[in-house]
């Protein structure tokens, strides 16, 4: 899902440059054989296979096809995000979108041939409802960026949805159970209290008391036939027939039974009624038949033992049946419980939100801190290995990279795919040794496999799993194990990148998964520590505007503050949509000394006073609000999405703080005097600030309206 | 006559071939193409049935209409869905009757909100059910065709604040300025306009004559001419509107002069002078340049110009469920959807003066409420009244490209609306030009919007219902959660009987989902008595105090009324109306809607004497 539409061109630029090299190698071509594609049909033996890849495998490397990334575009990360706003953007994209497609590549080290043996396999993941529950669970959001993205690329929506593998996740499957425990359990209890209830149930109307009778002598009849003995197929089930095609003789469990076919449930439950009310050796339940629609049967027994046992026996057969179609509904996310358990080391590319994805669609609700979710993570994916992190970390890496662009194809591009040089020049920079990657598809083997033409899931995770091969070669790890598969996860080299993630690549946050820390980059790559917002965001003097004039510019915004406190009274402005910004104020006071001038222009706003200070431009609209930093986190914990910032404040009723609760200034605040009180200019003063601003034309129109509207009261 | 009898008989038989006539399926690449097409079919049909595909309908039980709601909070829930989910495909079928015979011409437009002009329009994400997906799915929905080719559009709401101006646009004459509002400096401005257009157009008509090249390009240059297509043209700056107007108001006197306003550029700003030959070219011109704007627009506003042929016409417009399916046109095309049902109906006829609501027909009928299945209802008119009259379909030509053929909806739309207007007697045989007068009895039962639900047939008890219903002041509903999990219906009445004095008198109980009910006393002043009980939780009988132990809860209907105008739903409406009596400030913006407060009560799960 990354937007890397040019890069990808070229991809496919090199890939045909490259296709006569590759024909002249006696190698079988691969250009044309097409990724492991795997639905439901072809799910069960797929899923028996790769477990014995994973088995075998030096590490999986994943990639996930998302229906969309952000739900509105102030839920974008930004750089002013602190980490613990960042997680909470990242949980609201993984819980409200879905997975459409999941790519799993295992790659196995093969000391004859010396190469990797990658397995890529592309899933249509589809959150189909297989067994009845919550159907909230089965909605998701669709951003129609994202849509018109994978269209671009020519993604298979038909097959996602009529042939995508479903799943459920654990804390679904552990419900489901739950709740047919209680089922069971309830039924056996009330099996008494039922009846009653059924027998309490009245004849009252006409129609009512004319069904029951004539079920009655239907089944009376039938039942007659039976006792008659020997006889009572042809002649009862004719005359059965002839008054209605809905009974039928059949037998059930070695007992001769009434199936009963096209009535309502409240006909049904009338039949019921009568079936227990007035035969005591007929017994009335409900079978689960090959078609998995539920078939009311009337069935004779013996005895009331009999007839008890017979019950008891539909009713775990019931439960069996019930519980196989749950855990047949499992579907995907047995793969990713192979992952866990085989406890391999998982490679991803900027795989955060992918981690944040799997959780939550695989295993369960995604916890409300990062502390917590990346210990959860930790404990099902013990090593997990970020190659964007591995790229730009790394001094030797990042020195090959040469500040290039670190997005997954250009990475691939550079470190994996011998350079494009024109025909008859060698510059040398082809003969640099490379990692040896085959791919086997169906127990084919290719050495040169691109099947990169689309933006596919799989062959995503083919490239990430190549650019980390080749990223582990130029950092000098021998492949050759004394102990086979655990050499890269507890390879010393890699130690200090296992388990660290990008939060977000727009502000280079990085989240220790052991600890739960996470800060700017500390890994020591020189790119990595020029990003850093501690210098530049304090957040105790931010604050939170919105309500704002769409058309003001942050330029307009940081002029009018000046304007009214001195320049550089804030260090910056930064706008969360066309409706909202950021103000950073030099000074934590001044936060205060805004909200209560804020709050006293808008008391008097017919003042003229009010209306040509110079801050009136951006509380032109009159809605403007104003709040502290935890008013953004709570605005973000909110399961809303509005498209814009302001509307989303107004459903939520934040209504913005009119002034600062005191002993938030007095943690950073020095107490400065100056903050105590501010007057209102003069009109001298405003004379010159009028002046100062007629550039702006309506302002002035607006300082002169307002001035001779009060001048005529 | 044999013919007749003939199809009679066939007719359950008969309507699944007949369904399989071809429907023209609409993408982009067709689009402007039918677009003429289908004008000229809704203007010489007397009909318009519509019918959507939509990728949801409602996210949990309790939030689709339930015959529990009023017509404020049905809307509400419309509204909901509305904004939600999104049209996926679009049918629409101009029809009229014409001998007896239904003369239709079907049409499916596949929709996508691709961002054609700017990004977040027409809508930066929605929401998809699987469940919803999947029925598609297997009716043939081909999702690839609909995301990739699915056609675009604007509200018109949506288009008004993108201001969007791609092409050129003819500047029409009319005079905004009142003469006495010249000022001095207006004046120069017009007369120096006033003068180079002359010399310019002087320099244009001299131009046979014998000029050096390099004198003509230069001239060219300094007065900034250029060429509009074929003709010489003159660029003026300007820097305001009032210019814009000035300049227009000052070369009214050449005749034969067309003005045009080129696409904005970013803040500099100009007018285009061509100068044509004669009045027939100038026409010529104008023409031309209208049929650019057309296009333009069509470009824009993308399928709403058939939302927009639909509503000029003025032709009724026929259509299944009209509450949900006109509350998605309306977020769709028009605006955003008003807080109240009140503004939402006057919006709304505003633009669609007659609406023809199918169940609604049904209801009229005497017949039931809760057949929403459109073909359970075709088949069940068939089966109840045989004069259910002979479909005949004709198509405009042309129909051999549409091999793919799925998503017949409106056509059933159509053929239940004809079927039940043959058995209402209601005739449907226009005269010619007669397009403002509806049948009377059709006026009758225009724009009244049904609010029943979509009804899961196996969930039903009973799948038809008499139609009998009972009314109830909503003063008498009490909801009812925190009961015992998995209780039925019988067992919560069971434990609630003879548990208090107030469930001594004949009362009703109803589950609205998993974990709420809503429970009915016929007695006047019990509710209220109730809640106070449960309010104040003095002295229960020990039956109801242990079920008030274990988490029983109560509400009245102004906290439903409450939690549907909130913005915060959640799947259990327990778990709402929980949080709605909670924080009771937070939803103090909420207003009771008092003239509103009888709706209708199912009461009996009741079998009909025909289904014995």
């Amino acid at each position: 899902m990354r937007n890397n539409y040019l890069v990808r061109v070229l991809t496919r630029a090199t890939a045909r440059t490259l296709q006569p090299v590759r024909s002249l190698c006696s190698a079988p071509t691969a250009a044309d054989v097409e990724l492991k594609n795997v639905t439901k049909s072809n799910f069960e033996p797929t899923l028996a296979e790769l477990r014995r890849h994973v088995r075998e495998a030096d590490f999986v490397s994943i990639d996930l096809e998302m229906t969309g990334i952000t739900s509105a575009p102030w839920r974008e990360i930004f750089e002013f995000d602190r980490p613990d706003i960042q997680y909470l953007k990242v949980k609201d994209s993984a819980q409200k979108f879905a997975v459409l497609q999941f790519g799993v590549c295992p790659f196995r080290w093969d000391q004859h041939s010396t190469s990797f043996v990658a397995h890529p396999h592309n899933f249509y993941v589809f959150p189909r409802q297989e067994i009845a529950g919550d159907a909230s669970s089965y909605e998701f959001l669709c951003q129609t960026s994202s849509l018109e993205f994978l269209a671009k690329y020519q993604f298979d929506f038909n097959t996602c949805i009529n042939e995508g593998t479903s799943y459920l996740s654990r804390s679904q499957e552990e419900e489901a159970l739950k709740c047919l425990e209680s089922v069971h359990k309830d039924e056996v209890l009330d099996v008494s209290s039922n009846l009653r209830n059924d027998l309490d149930m009245q004849l009252v109307r006409m129609a009512d008391i004319l069904f029951a009778e004539r079920m009655k002598n239907v089944v009376g009849e039938w039942r007659a036939g039976l006792l008659r003995g020997g006889s009572w197929g042809s002649e009862s089930q004719g005359s059965l027939n002839d008054v209605n095609q809905k009974f039928q003789t059949t037998f059930f469990q070695a007992r001769p039974a009434l199936a009963v076919n096209g009535l309502t449930s409240r006909q049904l439950k009338l039949i019921k009624l009568v079936t227990e009310k007035h035969f005591s050796d007929l017994a009335y339940v409900h079978v689960t038949g090959e078609s998995s629609s539920r078939l009311p049967l009337i069935v004779y027994t013996d005895s009331a033992k009999d007839r008890d046992i017979l019950k008891g026996e539909v009713k775990a057969c019931q439960r069996k049946a019930a519980e196989i179609s749950i855990k047949s509904a499992i579907g995907f996310r047995h793969v990713i419980d192979l992952l866990s358990s085989e406890r391999k080391l998982i490679v991803g590319h900027n795989c955060f939100l992918d981690l944040a994805h799997v959780y939550s669609k695989f295993i369960g609700p995604l916890p409300s801190t990062a502390e917590e979710f990346v210990s959860a993570v930790q404990t099902y994916f013990p090593s997990i290995i970020d190659t964007k992190v591995l790229l730009n970390s790394d001094d030797v890496l990042s020195h090959i990279m040469n500040k290039s662009s670190t997005a997954l194809s250009n990475a691939f591009n550079l470190l994996c795919l011998p350079p494009v040089t024109p025909t008859g020049t060698n510059n040398g920079l082809a003969d640099i040794p490379r990692v040896k990657v085959d791919v086997q598809v169906d127990d084919q083997r290719f050495s040169n496999w691109n099947s990169g033409a689309k933006h596919e899931a799989g062959y995503d995770a083919f490239m990430t799993g190549c650019v980390f091969s080749e990223a582990c070669f130029r950092l000098g790890i021998d492949f050759n194990p004394h102990v086979p598969g655990l050499v890269l996860q507890h390879n010393e080299k890699l130690q200090k990148y296992t388990n660290y993630l990008y939060l977000s690549w727009a502000n280079g946050d990085i989240i220790d998964l052991k600890t739960g820390k996470s800060g700017p980059d500390t890994l020591g790559s020189a790119i990595g520590r020029r990003r850093c917002w501690l210098a530049k965001f304090t957040f105790s003097s931010m604050i939170l505007l919105w309500g704002l004039p769409t058309k003001l510019k942050a330029k307009d915004i940081r002029e009018c503050f000046y304007k009214a406190f001195g320049s550089g009274s804030i260090t910056s402005v930064h706008h969360l949509d066309e409706t909202a910004a950021f103000v950073q104020f030099s000074r934590a006071e001044l936060v205060s000394d805004f909200l209560e001038l804020k709050d006293r222009l808008e008391r008097d706003n017919n003042n003229p006073m009010s209306v040509v200070h110079p801050l009136s431009r951006i509380l032109e609209t009159g809605c403007v609000r104003a709040a502290t930093y935890e008013t953004y986190k709570e605005v973000c914990l909110s399961p809303l999405s509005e498209v814009l910032f302001t509307d989303q404040a107004e459903r939520l009723g934040i209504k913005g703080e009119a002034r600062l609760v005191q002993s938030s200034v007095d943690v950073d605040g020095e107490g400065d005097c100056e903050g105590g009180e501010i007057t209102l200019p003069t009109f001298r003063e405003l004379q010159q600030s009028s002046a100062s601003v007629r550039t702006s034309n309506f302002q002035t129109d607006r300082i002169m309206d307002s001035l001779r509207r009060s001048a005529a009261q | 006559m044999y013919l007749r009898r003939y199809f009679c008989s066939q007719t359950a038989a008969g309507h699944r071939r007949r369904y399989e006539r071809p429907v023209k399926q609409v993408i982009k690449s067709n689009f402007s193409e039918t677009l003429a097409e289908i004008k000229e079919s809704i203007f010489s049909s007397d009909f318009v049935a519509v019918s959507l595909q939509k990728t949801g309908g409602y996210s949990a039980p309790w939030q689709k209409c339930l015959p529990i709601d009023t017509e404020e909070t049905a809307y509400l829930k419309a509204k909901r869905a509305a904004e939600r989910f999104q049209i996926l495909q679009f049918s629409v079928c101009p029809f009229s009757v014409k001998a007896s015979k239904l003369i239709a011409n079907p049409y499916n437009f596949q929709l996508f909100p691709r961002h054609e002009v700017k990004v977040g329009m027409p809508s930066y994400s929605f929401s998809c059910q699987s469940s919803s997906l999947t029925s598609m799915a297997l009716e043939g929905f081909d999702f690839n065709a609909c995301i990739y080719n699915g056609i675009s559009y604007m509200s018109r709401a949506q288009e008004t604040a993108a201001k969007v101006q791609t092409g050129s646009v003819l500047l029409n004459g009319g005079s905004l300025l009142s003469t006495s509002a010249f000022s001095v400096a207006d004046v120069i401005f017009s007369e120096r306009i006033k003068t180079r257009v002359k010399n310019w157009m002087n320099g244009c008509n001299n131009q046979h004559k014998t000029e050096d090249y390099l004198i003509s390009s230069l001239r060219k240059l300094v007065e900034r001419c250029e060429n509009y297509g074929s003709r010489p043209s003159l660029t003026i700056d300007v820097c305001s509107e009032r210019q814009v107007q000035l300049t227009s108001e000052a070369l009214k006197e050449f005749v034969n002069i067309v003005l045009v306003r080129p696409p904005a550029k970013t803040g500099v700003e100009a007018i285009q002078v061509v100068l044509t030959s004669s009045e027939e070219d100038k026409n010529l011109l104008v023409k031309e340049i209208q049929d650019l704007e057309d296009e333009q627009r069509r470009l824009v506003s993308g399928f709403r110009e058939v939302i927009d042929l639909i509503s000029t016409s003025q032709r009724p417009v026929v259509v299944h469920n009209s509450l949900n399916d006109f509350t998605f046109v309306h977020s769709k095309f028009l605006a955003p959807l008003p807080p109240t049902t009140n503004e939402f109906a006057s919006s709304l006829l505003s633009v669609f003066p007659h609406i023809l609501d199918v169940n609604h027909l049904m209801k009229e009928l005497g017949l039931f409420n809760k057949m929403n299945n459109l073909s359970s209802a075709i088949s069940y008119l068939n089966r109840r009244f045989s004069a259910s009259m002979d479909m005949e379909v004709s198509y405009e030509a042309e129909v051999t490209d549409c091999v793919n053929v799925h998503g017949h909806s409106v056509m059933k739309v159509c053929q239940l609306f004809v079927n039940l207007c043959s058995i209402l007697k209601i005739s449907l045989e226009i005269p010619e030009g007669g397009h403002t007068q509806l049948p009377a009895l059709l006026q009758r039962s225009s724009n009244i919007f049904c609010s029943s639900d979509v009804r899961d047939p196996y969930n039903d008890d009973v799948r038809i219902w008499t139609g009998k219903s009972r009314t109830v002041s909503l003063k008498n509903l009490v909801f009812l959660w925190g009961f015992r999990k998995g209780m039925s219906t019988q067992d919560l009445k069971d434990a609630l009987c003879n548990s208090h004095d107030v469930f001594s008198e004949e009362f009703d109980v109803k589950m609205v989902d998993r974990a709420c009910a809503i429970v009915v006393f016929w007695t006047p002043g019990f509710s209220k008595k109730f809640l106070g009980i449960m309010d104040s939780g003095e002295l229960f009988s020990s039956k109801l105090e242990n079920m008030v132990f274990e988490g029983l809860k109560a509400a009245d209907y102004e906290t439903y009324g409450r939690v549907c105008n909130s913005a915060m739903w959640k799947p259990d409406l327990a778990e709402c109306l929980a949080q709605a009596t909670d924080e009771t400030e937070v939803f103090s913006g909420a207003k009771t809607q008092q003239e509103q407060s009888v709706i209708c009560w199912n009461n009996d799960e009741m079998i009909n004497l025909d289904e014995l």
